[in-house]
C-alpha cells in the first residue's frame, strides 16, 4: 500500500533520519544473549564470580584456583545450571515452578532404582543408558503435569507447583521406602560421574551443551519468543495470535525434563541418590535465574546470565569450605544476593516503565 | 450458503454475551460489505468492544453466528478468525511491552529463517525489523523512532499505531480497529484515517469503533449505534449531525419518536 500522498515535504528528511534497524554485530555469542540490558547483567553477574574466585584464591593463598577444586565446582554446577535454565524459561513466561528440586529427586530415585534393576542381566552401560532415559522422562512427565494443570484448570502456577513439589518428593520416597538408592554400577562414577574431557568435568560439559541449545531456543525461536511474550501479557498475546497454552505447557515441559536430566547427573556424581540432599536446590537454582537477568514478573528472561549466575552459589559454597566458614553462612549469602537480585530488577523494571 | 455477489462479506446475528449478571452483549446484529467502513458508535459501556471481540474470536459468545463470505465462522477461536482473514486492533492493543516493535509486528507469524534452520524453527530477526521498519514507512508513520524498542517504552500513541500497522499487514479481508485513534495526535491519526480509508479502496471490509463523532460522519459508510448491549440504529452519515447520533446513543431520540408515533 503507497499513502505517499499522506506525506509532507519535509518529511523525506525524517525517514533517513529514522535509525535503521541496527545493524548489530551479530555474532554467534551476542546473538545468544539478547537485549542490551541483558547483555549488561550479564556482564556483572561474570565480573561477581570472578570476583569471588579471586577473592576466595588470595584467602588461600591459591589453592582455590587449583585444578581439581575448579573441577568439583564444575560437577557441582553441572545440575543446578539445568534446573536453571529450565527456570529461566518458565519465569520468562511469567510463571514459577518450585517443584524442580523435587523432580530432580525424584527423577534420580526413578534413574536409579532402574539402573540398578537392569544392571544385574545386562551390560553397565545398557542399564544406565536406560536409567538416564527413564529419568529424563520421569522430569518430563512432572513438568507436562505442572504445565496441563496449570493451563487446563487455570490454577496458579505457584500453588500448581507447591502441590507436585510434595508430590514428587513424596513419591521419591515412597518408591525408596525412604533410603536411598545403592549398588549402582561404579563405571556411572568411573567413567563419567568423575570423568572429564581435557579437564572439563563431563557432566558439567553436558549441563553446558544443554544449556547453549536451550539459550538458542530462548533468543532465536518462535517458541522463545512466544514465551517472552505470554510473560509479558498473556492476554496481549493470547490476541495477537500466540498459543498461549502450548507455550506454557512448553517452558514446564522444559524445566521438568532438565530437571529429570540434572536427577541422572545427580546419582552419577556419587554413585548413589541424595534424597533428602536437595531441599535447598530449587531455592539456590531460582536465585541464580533472578540473579542472572531475569524477572520474576516475566516478560524477560536470560538463559547465559542463569548459567553464569549459577556459579555465584557453588564458588560461595566452595570458598567457605576451603576457608573454614560453616556452609550454613552459604545459605545465608545466597539469600541476600536474591534479595539484592530482585530489588535490582524493580529498580530496573521502574525505570523501564518511566522512559 | 454459496458466496454470490450479493453475499456480505461479514455477517453476524444474534451474538450475545454475559459475563455473570451482566448482559454486556444482548443483541449483536451486523453486515458489513466488501469496499464499506462500518462506524459502531455507543456510549462507554454500550458493548462494542465485546461485540467485535467476539465477532474477532477473542470472546466466546454464548449465542448468535458469525459468517465470513457466507461461510460458517468457529466461534471463539482467534486462529480461526485470523486465517479467515479478519484483522484486529484491540483497545487494549495486545501488545506485549517487553518485545520489540518489529517482535510485536510479527507476534505468532514470525518469519523463520531460510532452509533448515527456519524449518527447526529459529526466526530471521534482520528480515522482521527490516520489514517492520518498511511497513512504518508504506504507512506513513512518522512518529516511530527505531522497530527495535520495545513497545512497553513507547507512548500510548505510538503503540496504537504500531498495533494499527500490525492489523493492517495482516488483514486478508476484514479489519476490525477498537478506537484506534483514541490516543494520536491530529497529524497521525489522519495517518490512521487516511490508512482506513485506502484499505477500503483496495476492497477491504472495515469495521471502525470510534467516540470521535465528526470524523465517523466524514469516513463511514453506515453508523450502527449500539446502545445497552443493542444494535439499535444503524443510519447513513450522509446529512446526519453528531446531535443525532448523540441522541439515539443515548436513547433520547427514540424516546422522543416513540412518545411523538403513540
Ligand atoms: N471481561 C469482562 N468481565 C466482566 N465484565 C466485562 C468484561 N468485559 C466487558 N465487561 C462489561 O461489559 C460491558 C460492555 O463493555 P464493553 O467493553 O463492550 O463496552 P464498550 O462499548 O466497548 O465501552 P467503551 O466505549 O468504554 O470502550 C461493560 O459494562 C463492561 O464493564
Ligand atoms: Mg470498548
Amino acid at each position: 500500500m503507497t499513502l505517499s500522498n499522506v506525506k509532507t515535504d519535509s518529511e523525506p528528511a525524517q525517514e533517513s533520519s529514522r535509525p535503521k534497524p541496527a545493524e548489530q554485530r551479530s555474532g554467534p555469542w551476542s546473538a545468544l544473549l539478547g537485549s542490551s540490558a541483558l547483555r549488561s547483567t550479564t556482564f556483572y553477574v561474570a565480573c561477581a564470580v570472578i570476583a569471588l574466585a579471586l577473592i576466595f584464591a588470595l584467602l588461600t593463598s591459591g589453592n582455590f584456583l587449583s585444578t581439581p577444586n575448579l573441577q568439583s565446582i564444575g560437577r557441582n554446577s553441572a545440575g543446578l545450571m539445568l534446573l536453571a535454565v529450565g527456570l529461566a524459561f518458565v519465569l520468562g513466561a511469567g510463571h514459577i515452578d518450585l517443584s524442580v528440586g523435587s523432580t530432580l529427586v525424584l527423577a534420580s530415585v526413578v534413574s536409579a532404582k532402574v539402573t540398578v534393576a537392569l544392571s544385574g542381566s545386562g551390560g553397565a552401560g545398557w542399564a544406565i543408558t536406560i536409567g538416564a532415559i527413564c529419568g529424563v522422562l520421569t522430569g518430563a512427565g512432572m513438568g507436562l503435569l505442572n504445565g496441563v494443570l496449570v493451563t487446563r484448570l487455570r490454577i496458579n502456577s505457584f500453588v500448581v507447583t507447591l502441590g507436585t513439589m510434595g508430590v514428587g518428593i513424596g513419591l521419591a520416597q515412597v518408591i525408596t521406602n525412604g533410603s536411598n538408592v545403592i549398588g549402582l554400577p561404579t563405571v556411572i562414577q568411573r567413567n563419567f560421574g568423575v570423568a572429564n574431557w581435557f579437564s572439563i568435568p563431563l557432566p558439567l560439559l553436558l549441563a553446558l551443551v544443554v544449556s547453549l541449545i536451550g539459550a538458542g531456543v530462548l533468543t532465536q525461536t518462535a517458541f522463545g519468543r512466544h514465551t517472552l511474550a505470554t510473560g509479558s501479557s498473556e492476554t496481549g498475546s493470547r490476541r495477537a495470535g500466540v498459543k498461549v497454552d502450548r507455550t506454557t505447557i512448553g517452558v514446564f515441559l522444559m524445566a521438568g525434563t532438565a530437571a529429570g536430566l540434572a536427577g541422572f547427573l545427580d546419582i552419577t556424581r556419587f554413585g548413589t541418590t541424595a534424597i533428602s540432599g536437595h531441599e535447598t536446590t530449587m531455592l539456590q537454582a531460582l536465585s541464580a535465574v533472578i540473579i542472572g537477568g531475569t524477572s520474576l514478573f516475566g516478560g524477560r528472561a536470560s538463559v547465559l546470565g542463569a548459567m553464569i549466575a549459577t556459579f555465584i552459589s557453588t564458588v560461595l559454597l566452595a570458598g567457605f569450605v576451603m576457608i573454614g566458614v560453616s556452609s550454613f553462612y552459604q545459605r545465608i549469602a545466597i539469600g541476600v544476593v536474591l534479595i539484592i537480585a530482585v530489588w535490582v530488577d524493580r529498580v530496573r523494571q521502574a525505570r523501564a516503565n518511566t522512559t | 450458503m454459496i458466496a454470490t455477489d450479493e453475499t456480505p462479506l461479514l455477517r453476524a446475528r444474534g451474538l450475545k454475551k454475559s459475563f455473570g449478571h451482566l448482559e454486556a452483549l444482548r443483541e449483536g446484529n451486523l453486515i458489513v460489505n466488501r469496499r464499506e467502513v462500518v462506524a459502531i458508535v455507543g456510549d462507554n459501556g454500550a458493548g462494542k468492544s465485546t461485540f467485535i471481540s467476539c465477532i474477532a474470536g477473542a470472546i466466546k459468545p454464548d449465542a448468535g453466528e458469525v459468517f465470513l463470505n457466507g461461510n460458517p465462522l468457529e466461534l471463539g477461536s482467534i486462529h480461526a478468525a485470523m486465517r479467515a482473514g479478519i484483522a484486529t486492533v484491540y483497545q487494549d492493543l495486545a501488545m506485549a511491552p517487553d518485545l520489540s516493535v518489529a517482535e510485536n509486528i510479527f507476534l505468532s507469524t514470525e518469519i523463520r529463517r531460510r532452509g533448515i534452520a527456519g524449518r527447526l524453527g529459529l526466526i530471521d530477526h534482520k528480515a522482521m525489523r527490516a520489514r517492520a521498519s518498511a511497513l512504518m514507512d508504506e504507512l506513513g508513520i512518522t512518529t516511530l523512532g527505531d522497530v527495535t524498542a520495545t513497545a512497553g517504552s513507547l507512548s500510548g500513541g505510538q503503540r496504537q499505531v504500531v498495533a494499527v500497522a500490525r492489523a493492517v499487514s495482516r488483514a486478508g479481508e476484514l479489519i476490525i480497529l477498537d478506537e484506534p485513534t483514541a490516543a494520536l495526535g491530529a497529524k497521525q491519526s489522519q495517518i490512521v484515517l487516511d490508512t482506513i480509508h485506502a484499505m477500503r479502496e483496495r476492497g477491504f471490509g472495515v469495521v471502525l469503533i470510534s467516540h470521535d463523532l465528526p470524523r465517523v460522519l466524514d469516513i463511514a459508510d453506515r453508523i450502527v449505534v449500539m446502545r445497552f448491549g443493542r444494535v439499535v440504529a444503524e443510519v447513513a452519515p450522509k446529512g446526519q449531525t453528531v446531535r443525532h447520533i448523540v441522541s439515539l446513543m443515548l436513547g433520547e431520540q427514540s424516546a422522543a419518536e416513540e412518545s411523538a408515533g403513540s
